[in-house]
């Protein structure tokens, strides 16, 4: 089986700083990883990094065996769903939030039903009546299963999550590491949370943006 | 009907008008001779020699005289847009350029060739005043329009990312930003078209009417010109932004830092 991302030897500098040093790791399809390291260390560099937003100095990023370059990349932002701290729903109303994806020609067509959206809201055990509220009304915890529910809806594979559960309480962290248990979704994320650590397969420490540890739990 | 010429003495007499507000700002402590000066003497050397240029300009009334003033201007327009607007000129003069000159000669050659249909379209008299009026108030509004998208994306970095992750392309990814640029660029026309002639009478009208036009034909030119400006702007600020979407971001829809000055 090959891996589903692939860092090989990959450095990184942005505005004139060198924010990753020959970074190697790989992840298969439907492992469960976390980045960890002190603030500062390039977590959410190695995220950016995946998603085109950093420019790659040398080597290279694979994403399904497929070079990550300008022509590739559309692709695989279409199949990975980010979720940051303060994830941003751009748009007025939950329900907008969740639909506006389906506003852009890549979706278009796949404007989910309105007991679709419940249904994604529920398994991250968000009640219905939050797609009538304001965007700027829920807590952080809230937009991020908002966010993560939006991910569900595109039927996103691979998720980047980024100190998503910091907001979380321990109910709804399990509700959505259940989601996430499911094989066919990958996940890559950065948390200082040990409860998170504990439930990821793959532990990757990071220092002045190398990579120093990885350890693999056996659980995943 | 002409107007009536102001002799050198009463020239004179008219600068000393600025006796009074530089002795009433000296009266209440605001020491501002020295700005005072310098804003009079540059503005009556700048217009003196922009009277000298129009006078040869009117006189000799070529073609090509007349393409070259225009294309001068549109120049000085360009870089003036870019500086105020905090883009660098390496990278954008040419996408500016081919914006304003595409909306400033089209509603020129619009207004003169088609409505008002003089007997040379060149002729300085109606093409030089229009097409600097159009262009003065294009300028203002390109400047707003790109300097409002860039910092709006800056400013909105990580939503603009969102949206790309979201599945837009750049263009789907910039739309609300760019919708609001252009809106801020044109509304001041639009205010302007709606209070016209209620708050203050138009300065070109002012003009004609003091050149000695009958206010019938001086409203026509005014309604013109406002259409004209509001035209031009529309269209100028649309294609420039349009433009620098092809070069203010690398292959990867990431803004690029270098095109834009360090504040």
């Amino acid at each position: 089986m090959s891996p589903i991302i692939q860092f090989d030897r990959v450095s990184v500098t942005a505005h004139e700083k060198t924010i990753l040093v020959d970074i190697s790791f790989a992840l298969f399809a439907g492992e469960k990883a976390a980045l960890c390291g002190k603030s500062g260390s390039g977590k959410s560099s190695v995220l950016r990094t995946l998603l085109g937003l950093h420019t790659i100095k040398s080597g290279a990023v694979y994403f399904q065996q497929q070079r990550l370059t300008a022509s590739t990349i559309q692709a695989i932002r279409s199949c990975t769903a980010y979720i940051g701290q303060e994830p941003i729903l751009g748009a007025e109303s939950v329900r907008d939030a969740l639909l506006l994806p389906f506003q852009f020609k890549a979706h278009r067509q796949y404007r989910p039903t309105e007991a679709r959206l419940i249904e994604a809201l529920q398994r991250l055990q968000l009640p219905a009546d939050i797609l009538n509220q304001e965007s700027s009304r829920i807590s952080g915890g809230e937009k991020q299963r908002v966010a993560l529910a939006r991910g569900l809806l595109l039927g996103k594979k691979l998720y980047l999550l980024d100190e998503v559960t910091s907001a979380l309480d321990a109910e709804s962290r399990q509700a959505v590491f259940d989601v996430f248990s499911d094989p066919d979704l990958t996940v890559l994320s950065v948390a200082h949370d040990p409860a998170w650590l504990e439930l990821c397969g793959i532990v990757l420490e990071l220092e002045a943006g190398r990579l120093t540890l990885v350890k693999r739990n056996g659980n995943a | 009907m002409a107007t009536l010429d102001i002799e050198l003495p009463r020239m004179a007499l008219l600068y000393g008008l600025c006796l009074l507000p530089w002795l009433l700002l000296w009266l209440i402590g605001l020491r501002l001779s020295r700005d005072i000066v310098v804003g009079v003497l540059r503005m009556s050397i700048q217009l003196a020699l922009v009277g000298i240029y129009l006078k040869m300009l009117f006189e000799l009334n070529q073609p090509w005289l007349n393409g070259l003033w225009i294309l001068v201007m549109l120049l000085v327009a360009d870089l003036s847009i870019l500086r105020r607007a905090g883009l660098k000129a390496r990278y954008f003069t040419l996408a500016t350029f081919i914006a304003i000159a595409f909306s400033i000669l089209l509603s020129t050659a619009y207004l003169v060739i088609l409505v008002i249909q003089p007997a040379h379209f060149y002729d300085a008299r109606y093409i030089v005043p229009l097409a600097g009026m159009i262009l003065g108030n294009c300028l203002q509004g390109n400047v707003i329009a790109l300097e409002r998208f860039y910092s709006a994306l800056r400013k909105n970095e990580n939503e603009y990312a969102t949206f790309l992750m979201l599945g837009a392309t750049r263009w789907e990814a910039v739309r609300p930003y760019f919708r609001d640029a252009v809106k801020a660029a044109i509304n001041p026309t639009i205010a302007g078209m709606a209070t016209m002639g209620l708050v203050s009478l138009p300065g070109m009208m002012t003009g004609q009417i003091l050149g000695g036009s009958e206010p019938w034909i001086a409203v026509k030119y005014q309604i013109a010109i406002m259409i004209c400006i509001f035209a031009g702007t529309t269209m100028a600020s649309i294609l420039n932004l349009r433009l620098s979407l092809n070069i203010a971001f690398n292959a990867f829809d990431v803004l690029r830092d270098e095109v834009i000055k360090k504040p």
